[in-house]
């Protein structure tokens, strides 16, 4: 039974990556910019989640906080970083070094303001009951599905069906065809940062009611999204989705043959295999070159 | 026997390249006989760029062959082709932009990947030099290729190519945008390089620097080859210049 | 203070050569690596074990360090040689990730969280080098030396083919140029000389362990390389002096608590890096940029 529960733990974390590798995925389908800071976005949240549930506020309000922390790094980073960037070079390697200094900031601010320590907010969420014997799902199991797929439903129907979203999808095809449309691509690009940003904040929270938060996360959701992202095929929201999951299990069903310590590696493993066999990824089309 | 007659250092055979459901190429046939000039005309997305791709090992043709010297060349790549002596142009110029205009002809002529070139390295600086002064870049040498003017760029990637000594050149718009003068300047050297019997193919749109170069036009539309002859028959045509201008109606 | 000094000036030393290592394959040859702190590493490790079991010699154990890395430098070409650009980036990143699980796991080899500890004082064909300055002499006799190869080379033709490629690899190949041999060939001398400086980085410390082969440190030598100026000879130099000073200068400035030290100086380089990228992206000794 040891296998299924890995598995079972594997899910839940897969279905958080998968949101925020969506969120990454969202955003460098809408924009072309890898949004190497994305894993700022999910500390910034979980940390700011962590802050309001001591300073005593309720847990929905809390999500707030997190949510709006979140979304403003994403415009922030949006304005103020990419898009000067972009107006001079746009080089891809300058718009990542950039992103990592920002990396690094938020990382050395959370460690100058909440130590360099695990923190986490109690909760019951990993109180877990048993399904099947032996078979052991937490609260946190259910949540995660549930955010996840009203979150994926909600984007789906939103990508898929409303104008700005189809726009959204169009913006890094065909720049020109939105000002035909009346459609302004810088709101667009400061849409899908918002959107793509607020992804990260079930991942965040959950995580931070959970197995706590430190402030490598940054650093370490920064990798996840991207190593879904690769596995996935970048750029396709689908495939960040699958690699997110596939990361998620791989992490924790490693567990059952080696070394906890390799739980964090056996993500790149698969990535690493991925981009030597396979650089477009599960769902890529073509590699860009 | 007259240059026709003899084998032509480049010819393809049935050449053909899909795009998803794009028929980019579709079986063309091309001989480019030695020391003339051979212009592809044909509208935008014709193919021109492709077939250069697919010719230069760039691409992986679908069907067909490149025969060098007449001898089929099989599955190959953009360095093996360049070491049989043929040179290449980019519509895009793709100059080494962060390094000087004299680096860059420097750069085109050091195959070898090892820390070091076989060979005589005073001669192919003076290779290098010599490409510069005939494109009119001696001055220029030094100066980023970044940093250069819209003509001088256009004739660092003539330097290049020149440089190499290569026996055929395929250039890709080399002329397109160049002011009367620089135009008079790149005429004469592809002239001269005719001259010394270096085959030239050159993707051209202006029909005034094609009637003024080429000894004969290969007309490509839609990926097919529709007509090729010489200047004066293909551009009487009425019915290719329906196409060419777009008067496809 | 002269004790701290002399330290200081080593490490200087060593981190000048491995930032301007790092620049052969980030300047030069636009191989973005993240990972630099592997190999790195792997030279440190491979020094260390040499210096433990052979001899502390200087040049064994920089030269095994500088064999094992560069051997070892083909896990980076692989992925050089397949992606590029963003993918080569996060292959790079996940590189990092397995090889610092790597490093803490293999403990019969690398001593594990705890590290190898205990590497006697280095030597120099049988004299002793342990006094500060006489290791600060090999020190820069290794920084000025690796500085002059890479210099002849990067100024002579594999300099010139490796930044042709890295500015339009389509174009360097139809001139001729053997791309996936011209990158491997920079990976290893990148990855080598990094190892030469793990080596004498072991016998400088007289101990290593994992915590010196991280992320962050693949960051901090990037950043020493961005900072100065990628593609020029004196910026790398120009980096590692100014991020291996902010520490020390930040000690001396009030106001900060001792504990703080070290966020509070990742924070200054992370903001530095961002705004250099924003304002001036070719770095502190690179040129503005062109025109275009
Ligand atoms: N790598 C590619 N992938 C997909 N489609 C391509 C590719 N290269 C070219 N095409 C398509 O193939 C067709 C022919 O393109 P090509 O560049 O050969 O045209 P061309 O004759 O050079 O046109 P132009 O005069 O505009 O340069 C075009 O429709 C183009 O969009
Ligand atoms: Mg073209």
């Amino acid at each position: 039974m040891l296998l299924a529960q890995l598995l079972v733990s594997g899910i839940q974390t897969g279905l958080l990556y998968a949101l925020t590798a969506a969120g990454f995925a969202l955003i460098f389908g809408a924009t072309r910019i890898f949004h190497f800071a994305h894993g700022a976005a999910y500390a910034l949240a979980g940390y700011g989640f962590v802050f309001a549930v001591r300073a005593g506020w309720s847990w929905p309000l809390a999500a707030l906080l997190a949510t709006v922390l979140a979304v403003g790094f994403g415009l922030f980073m949006d304005a103020f970083v990419y898009r000067p960037i972009q107006r001079h070079t746009g080089s891809f390697f300058t718009v990542f070094v950039a992103a990592f200094g920002v990396v690094i900031v938020v990382q050395s601010g959370i460690e100058i303001g909440f130590g360099r320590a695990f923190v986490a907010v109690t909760s019951s969420l990993t109180r877990a009951s048993a399904v099947l014997p032996g078979l052991y799902l937490a609260r946190a199991f259910w949540i995660a599905l549930g955010a996840a797929a009203v979150l994926f439903g909600a984007l789906g129907l939103f990508l898929a069906r409303t104008r700005t979203g189809i726009a959204l999808r169009a913006l890094a095809e065909n720049p020109d065809l939105l000002r035909a449309y009346g459609l302004s691509a810088r709101r667009l690009s400061a849409l899908a940062f918002a959107l793509g940003s607020a992804l990260a904040v079930p991942g965040a929270v959950l995580g931070a009611a959970t197995t706590g938060l430190s402030p490598s996360v940054a650093s370490h959701v920064m990798l996840v999204s991207l190593a879904a992202s690769v596995v996935g095929g970048i750029g396709s929201l689908r495939g960040a989705a699958a690699g997110g999951l596939v990361l998620g299990v791989a992490e924790n069903l490693v567990v059952s043959v080696l070394d906890t310590q390799w739980s964090e590696a056996a993500g790149f493993v698969v990535l690493f295999a991925f981009i030597l066999f396979r650089p477009r990824g599960i769902f890529g089309a073509a590699l860009a070159r | 026997m007259t240059p026709q007659a003899m084998t032509p250092p480049l010819a393809v055979r049935g050449l053909a390249k899909h795009f998803g459901g794009l028929a980019a190429v579709q079986g063309v046939d091309l001989d480019l006989p030695a020391g003339l000039i051979t212009a592809l005309v044909g509208p935008n997305g014709a193919g021109k760029t492709t077939l250069f791709n697919l010719i230069t090992g760039a691409l992986a043709p679908d069907a067909g062959d490149v025969l060098l010297d007449g001898a089929r060349l099989g599955p190959t790549t953009p360095r093996q082709i360049a070491r049989r002596g043929v040179a290449r142009s980019f519509q895009d110029l793709r100059l080494f932009d962060h390094m000087s205009a004299g680096e860059n002809v420097l750069a085109a002529i050091e195959p070898a990947a090892w820390f070091w070139q076989p060979g005589d390295a005073a001669a192919r600086r003076a290779a290098a030099a010599a490409a510069l002064a005939d494109t009119g870049l001696t001055a220029a040498a030094g100066a980023l290729a970044a940093d250069l003017a819209y003509a001088e760029r256009k004739f660092l990637s003539l330097a290049r190519i020149l440089a190499t000594g290569a026996r055929i050149w395929l250039l890709d718009e080399p002329a397109s945008g160049l002011d009367p003068a620089s135009r008079a300047r790149f005429v004469a050297l592809l002239r001269a390089a005719a001259g010394r019997g270096i085959t030239v193919c050159l993707i051209e749109h202006n029909l005034d620097i094609v009637t003024e170069l080429a000894d004969r036009i290969v007309f490509l539309d839609q990926g097919r080859k529709l007509a090729e002859g010489a200047p004066e028959a293909i551009l009487r045509d009425p019915a290719l210049a329906a196409i060419y201008f777009g008067d496809r109606a | 203070m002269t004790a701290y000094l002399l330290n200081l000036a080593q490490l200087a030393a060593i981190f000048g050569l491995l930032a301007a290592s790092l620049n052969v394959l980030v300047g030069y040859g636009g191989i973005f690596s993240v990972a630099h702190a592997v190999f790195f590493g792997f030279g440190a490790y491979a020094g260390a074990q040499i210096a433990l079991n052979v001899a502390p010699d200087v040049l064994l154990v920089s030269a095994a360090g500088g064999l094992v890395a560069g051997v070892l430098s083909l896990a980076l070409a692989l992925p050089a040689l397949r992606v590029r650009g963003e993918y080569f980036v996060v292959a790079s990143l996940g590189l990092q990730m397995v090889a610092t699980t790597a490093f803490t796991e293999a403990e019969p080899v690398t001593g594990g969280l705890g590290g190898l500890v205990g590497i006697p004082p280095p030597q120099l064909l049988g004299l002793s080098l342990a006094s500060p300055w006489a290791f600060l002499a090999v020190c820069l006799a290794a920084l000025f030396g690796g500085l002059a190869v890479m210099r002849l080379l990067m100024r002579g033709s594999f300099g010139r083919s490796l930044m042709a490629l890295r500015d339009s690899e389509s174009a360097a190949e139809a001139f001729g140029k053997n791309v996936a041999l011209l990158k491997t060939l920079a990976v290893a001398l990148g990855c080598a000389i990094a190892g030469v400086a793990g080596g004498l980085f072991a016998l400088q410390m007289a101990f290593v362990n994992v915590e010196s082969f991280t992320l962050d440190q693949s960051v901090l030598v990037l950043a020493m390389v961005i900072v100065g100026g990628a593609g020029t000879l004196a910026g790398p130099l120009v980096g590692t002096l100014l991020l291996l000073l902010l520490p020390a200068a930040l000690s001396f400035l009030p106001g900060i608590p001792p504990t703080e030290i070290g966020a509070v100086q990742q924070a200054i380089y992370g903001l530095a890096m961002t705004l250099l990228m924003i304002f001036r992206p070719a770095g502190l000794a690179g040129r503005a940029q062109g025109k275009r």
